[in-house]
């Protein structure tokens, strides 16, 4: 239902990604592993329309996907950047209510549905989001990225940061959701257990290509693999 | 060299020189009137100079260049007149006041925005309400200074013209012997400013403009700079003014008024900013094509003339007349860039390091530890660096590791200074340096290389070496043989003269790493060095700082597990903030926690 | 000093306090939501000023005049911000340039049309006594009218969904487009706002403030200054500052002259900004 074709895209004329390609099918979830700095964050990007393609394309459920970042998120795609981006001088209601509202959807039910999804944020929910802890904030992106009721997920590098408690819960949280509402996850990670744990294929990046495609069971079984791949 | 390229080098003096010959000889034929107003012209073309070196080098627009021009105006009219009376020539004492006015105003101003480090908003509208109040101002002051009165919406009359070689007043010089002395001081100025503005003052000007950060962490105490330049533009302002006043012989408070003010960027920007002499070529351009005009055509509309050119210049022509002309002809010749490409491999010469280290060492004392204790940072709700108290000592390298997000870099930040700890201190060879600006750390011996590579991408190889050398040694003979040296080793030899900025990631990196050698620094902290090296890099940076280590304290970030290892050295863990485990490397790869908190193994789902 | 004097002195500087904020909100909604300076926010007054002139020459009662003023003043910004502001957005330098340039542009417009001497609209007739001392009332009207302007501004853009886009795109303008916010419309609203805010001003000060294609110089500078130091969270923080500077100013103004009150404004300015560099409100936790 979701794929990235041939991306090429980088920063100013630097190339990040080459040639990367990679699908996503209904109500599944993938990993998308590599070391730091080998593209994945921009792949992200690139998929969401942030980066600029120089050449390829996105495709949601086979059609093109707009330009604008704005019309793929209307498309069903939503998006968790990495480093907790909250609107730091608003609420976190408004953080909620505002990603639904720009998609056509009722607010107050949105953060409502929120708060009863994510319990940890309901005491906070008239606090400024500039004020919430790394792991708070984590939780924060992830729920505003719910608001807008996705069809596709894209989480770059959720577990950075975060607390391991909050880690389980939160792969608790996307394991329920992909459930439930049927909802395809693409997660970007360095955090191999946290992406054994959810994905069941995961793509492995390595200096802007995709290196390998596996399953989360050839994964788990080669401990060489892990250690080489994420550079332990 | 091509004749082309010489004379593309040579650009900068050769066609000015010849446009000042062309102008005093053109002073004896053309038409006086022509020469009258064209004097005019050229002493905007002053004022935008003014501009173009406080925003086109120092990367500050201000809008208070008028403020100064006007001053300089005043003061130079009021001892103009004084000195008049006195008998003696005014234009002797009238100009080197309106500069000296125009400085110590530009002083004032630039001590206030740079030495609070305001932001650039803050800074522009604080320069442009300095005008605006001076128009206001200006407009009731009423003062009889000696034999100068200065009437408030009258304005100041009889201002002494343009004399030489007579003491009497009024045997002042005819139009075109006013357009030659006019000239003449305009080219001084012109070369003056552009002789510093090459020198190492505006090499260093220029590094500001293009990385603040990296200029103060090569140890310039950088609002030095940025208020000298801007006194010395204030001068310039301050000059024009009075030059202005004699040439007028009557100044009233519209020379501080909104639309004189919104004249200079357009000179600049016309020109083309960061030129120099492309002020000059703005004001002869707007000057010319109104009087080409008539006057008629446009006399009575300068104004919506003036402000249509504005938002066209800043939508569609940022380049200006002379920036597009050096352009084009730049990409005409064979770059000088080219060499970039074709890059030797680095190769750490460890003799020459050792004998460049023990120099060091001899000329600045034996290697600093560098000890934090306690320290404690925060952003909003995210604590970064929780009470982390550690001694790094030299003899071995110090490695900090940790997954994403652990704080490595924040702590590492902290110890630089640009971010100010909330709780706790830091210190250099036992000096307190908590609360201490970046500059004052690099000159007690800590060097910084940081995550990604910081060079000044406008200026050559050489340049980004030599600033950093010179700006510990301040010699230029010295700071010559140090990054003569240092670019050897780097195997940057033949891109000596290539833009920084056309160097691969990789030599950026080791571009970045040489300038940090050339502070030859007591305590150095590299921010993930081997990021985006090849492995061979990555090699000969291992044995780098294993040398280094050897004679300074040297503390690196990294992610690369492998690098570490060959690092050989102490390994603190960081997670979370807080220093989670430390000890050798292979320890630590044994020790579950460790693995678990870098993997994210968990026992879950 | 007699109380009765004082009281009128405080009451008259707290009155031309809330003039100032009345003319500064637009350009603290511009600086706050879309991190721009419009050095034509004094232009936009200007033409807000001459519309209801207009306006009411025509025969429309004044308090008809003043919503034909925000009208037009919306929709020449909104035609700014998208053939100018958009082209240059992210760069200030240049945005405060072409709005410079912009505000020549207004001024001699408005010289070639109206003149340079227009005349005023009387000031509705009705006062306050004090013991010896009467005031006018209109003026004293503003600080309800910059009251209800603020509390209509703050309610805008906290409890309204444009409100929250428009914050949400100028905080994090890459997540915001990312989850769905057309970030283009909504500045292009919000540079309009701002300017309607003006054209409000300008006409609701008419009555004081005669329209002269000059009026814009004489709030502006302050205005702008109130933003400045305010930083970046801008309309509760202008309009402290407004209050408290314009304030003072408009005190030191009556007890001395006006050049002083002035110079009180202005060093009192650079005060501020040698004590909080980025902005009074840097380091706030608030959301507007």
């Amino acid at each position: 239902m979701f794929s990235v074709v041939n991306a090429t895209g980088g920063y100013g004329k630097t190339v990040i990604i080459q040639g990367v390609s990679l699908q996503v099918g209904k109500a599944e979830i993938v990993a998308l592993l590599g070391r730091n700095g080998v593209g994945k964050s921009t792949l992200m990007r690139f998929a969401t329309g942030l980066v600029p393609a120089m050449s390829g394309h996105v495709e949601i459920d086979g059609r093109l996907a707009p330009i604008a970042p704005a019309g793929r998120a209307r498309l069903g795609l939503g998006y968790v950047p990495q480093g907790r981006f909250v609107f730091p001088r608003m609420t976190v209601a408004e953080n909620i209510a505002v990603a639904a509202e720009a998609n056509g959807h009722d607010g107050r039910a949105a953060v409502a549905a929120a708060l009863r999804e994510f319990p940890i944020l309901g005491p906070k929910a008239s606090d400024l989001a500039g004020g919430l802890s790394g792991g708070q904030q984590q939780i924060l992106a992830l729920a505003r990225a719910l608001a807008t009721q996705p069809r596709i997920l894209l989480l770059d590098e959720p577990t950075e940061g975060v607390q391991p408690s909050l880690v389980d819960e939160m792969a608790g949280t996307l394991l329920r959701i992909n459930r439930e509402r049927g909802i395809a996850v693409l997660v970007a990670e360095q955090d191999l257990d946290f992406c054994l744990s959810i994905a069941e294929r995961a793509y492995v990046m390595e200096k802007g290509t995709i290196r390998l495609e596996t399953t989360r069971d050839q994964l788990r079984a080669d401990k060489r693999l892990q250690q080489d791949l994420l550079g332990v | 060299m091509t004749l082309s390229e010489r004379t593309y080098t040579s650009a900068g003096w050769l066609f000015p020189a010849v446009a000042t010959a062309a102008a005093l000889a053109a002073a004896t034929v053309v038409d006086p009137y022509l020469a009258y107003v064209a004097t005019s012209w050229l002493i905007f073309g002053l004022l935008g100079l003014s501009l173009d070196i406080v925003w086109g080098r120092g990367g500050f627009l201000s809008l208070g260049q008028t403020a100064f021009y006007g001053l300089g105006g005043y003061v130079g009219g009021v001892v103009a007149i004084n000195v008049a009376a006195l008998g003696s020539l005014p234009l002797l004492w009238s100009l080197p006041a309106g500069a000296l006015c125009g400085a110590i105003a530009a002083f004032a101003l630039g001590a206030v925005i740079f030495l609070a480090r305001m932001g650039p908003l803050q800074s522009t509208i604080l320069s442009y309400t300095s005008t605006l109040l001076l128009w206001s101002v200006s407009q009731s002051f009423a003062l009889t200074a000696g034999a100068a009165t200065i009437g408030g919406d009258n304005g100041m009359s009889n201002i002494p013209g343009y004399a030489i070689w007579s003491r009497d007043p009024a045997e002042t010089l005819g139009p075109a012997g006013v357009f030659a002395v006019v000239t003449i001081i305009c080219a001084a100025v012109y070369f003056i400013t552009r002789w510093l503005m090459t020198g190492t003052f505006g090499k260093v000007v220029d590094c500001i403009r293009i990385d603040i950060q990296k200029a103060e962490l090569l140890g310039y105490d950088v609002r030095k700079y940025q208020i000298a330049s801007f006194a010395y533009a204030g001068a310039v302002a301050g000059l024009a003014g009075a030059m202005f006043g004699a040439w007028s012989n009557y100044l009233n408070p519209s020379i501080f008024s909104v639309q004189e003010a919104l004249l200079v960027p357009i000179y600049v920007l016309v020109g083309g900013l960061g030129t120099l002499a492309g002020a000059f070529v703005g004001a002869v351009a707007i000057g010319g094509l109104s009087f080409w005009l008539g006057g008629g055509a446009v006399g009575g509309q300068t104004t919506l003339v003036l402000g249509v050119v504005l938002v066209v210049l800043v939508l569609f022509l940022r380049n200006g007349i002379l920036g597009t002309i050096g352009g084009i002809w730049a990409q005409r010749l064979p770059g000088r860039d080219a060499a970039a490409k074709e890059a030797g491999a680095v190769s750490i010469d460890t003799d020459v390091l050792e004998r460049l280290l023990e120099d060091a060492a001899r000329q600045f004392g034996p290697a600093k530890p560098l000890v934090t204790r306690d320290t404690f940072k925060r952003f909003g709700g995210v604590v970064s660096v929780n009470k982390v108290s550690r001694t790094f000592a030299p003899g071995q390298p110090f490695s900090l590791i940790g997954p994403n997000g652990a704080g490595k870099s924040s702590y590492l930040k902290t110890c630089i200074g640009i971010y100010p700890p909330d709780a706790g201190c830091i210190s250099i060879g036992g000096a307190d340096v908590s609360r201490a600006p970046i500059f004052a750390r690099v000159r007690n011996g800590l060097g910084v290389k940081n995550q990604k590579p910081q060079v000044f991408g406008e200026l050559s190889v050489f340049d980004n070496l030599w600033v950093a050398a010179f700006a510990r040694t301040r010699r230029r003979e010295a700071a010559d043989r140090i990054a003569d040296q240092i670019l050897t080793m780097l195997g940057l030899q033949h891109q000596s003269g290539a833009a920084a900025a056309t160097l691969s990631h990789g030599q950026q990196q080791w571009l970045d790493i040489g300038m940090v050698l050339c502070l030859a620094p007591r305590v150095v902290l590299l921010d993930e060095p081997a990021a985006g090296m090849t492995n061979a890099e990555t090699r000969e940076l291992s044995s780098l700082v294993r040398t280094l280590a050897r004679h300074m304290t040297a503390v690196v970030v990294e992610h690369d597990m492998e690098f570490i290892r060959t690092l050989n050295g102490h390994v603190t863990v960081l997670h979370q903030g807080a220093v989670f485990a430390e000890g050798d490397i292979d320890a630590l790869r044994q020790n579950d926690q460790v693995l678990d908190i870098y993997l994210g193994r968990r026992r879950h789902v | 000093m007699e109380p009765d004097y004082l009281a009128t002195v405080l009451l008259s500087s707290v009155s031309s306090a809330s003039i100032l904020l009345i003319a500064t909100i637009g350009l603290a909604v511009v600086f706050g939501l879309m991190g721009v300076i419009n050095l034509a926010h004094g232009e936009f007054l200007m033409i807000g000023a001459y519309a209801a002139l207009t306006a009411t020459q025509r025969g429309l009662p004044f308090a008809l005049a003043i919503p034909v003023a925000v009208v037009i003043t919306m929709l020449i910004g909104a035609c700014v911000e998208v053939l100018i502001i958009r082209r240059l957005y992210g760069r200030l330098f240049d945005t405060m340039l072409a709005t410079w340039g912009l505000s020549m542009i207004f001024y001699q417009l408005a010289v070639l049309i109206f003149g340079t001497v227009t005349p005023g609209i009387g000031m509705p007739q009705f006062g306050i006594t004090i013991g010896r001392y009467s005031l006018a009332g209109y003026p004293l009207l503003m600080i309800a009218v910059a009251a209800l302007m603020l509390a209509f501004v703050y309610g805008l853009l906290t409890r309204t969904v444009y409100g929250m886009k428009a914050r949400a795109a100028i905080q994090q303008p890459e997540i915001a487009q990312a989850i769905g916010i057309e970030s283009a419309r909504v500045n292009t609203m919000t540079f309009a706002i701002g300017c309607g805010l003006a054209g409000f001003a300008g006409a609701v000060l008419l009555p004081i403030v005669p329209a002269t294609p000059a009026m814009g110089f004489a709030f502006v500078v302050k205005a702008f200054l109130a933003v400045v130091v305010a930083g970046p969270v801008a309309l509760t923080g202008s309009a402290l500052t407004a209050i408290g500077l314009g304030g003072g100013a408009s005190l030191t103004a009556s007890f001395l002259t006006s050049v002083a009150g002035d110079a009180v404004f202005f060093v009192a300015t650079a005060a501020l900004l040698w004590l909080f560099p980025l902005g009074i409100s840097a380091s706030w936790r608030r959301r507007m």
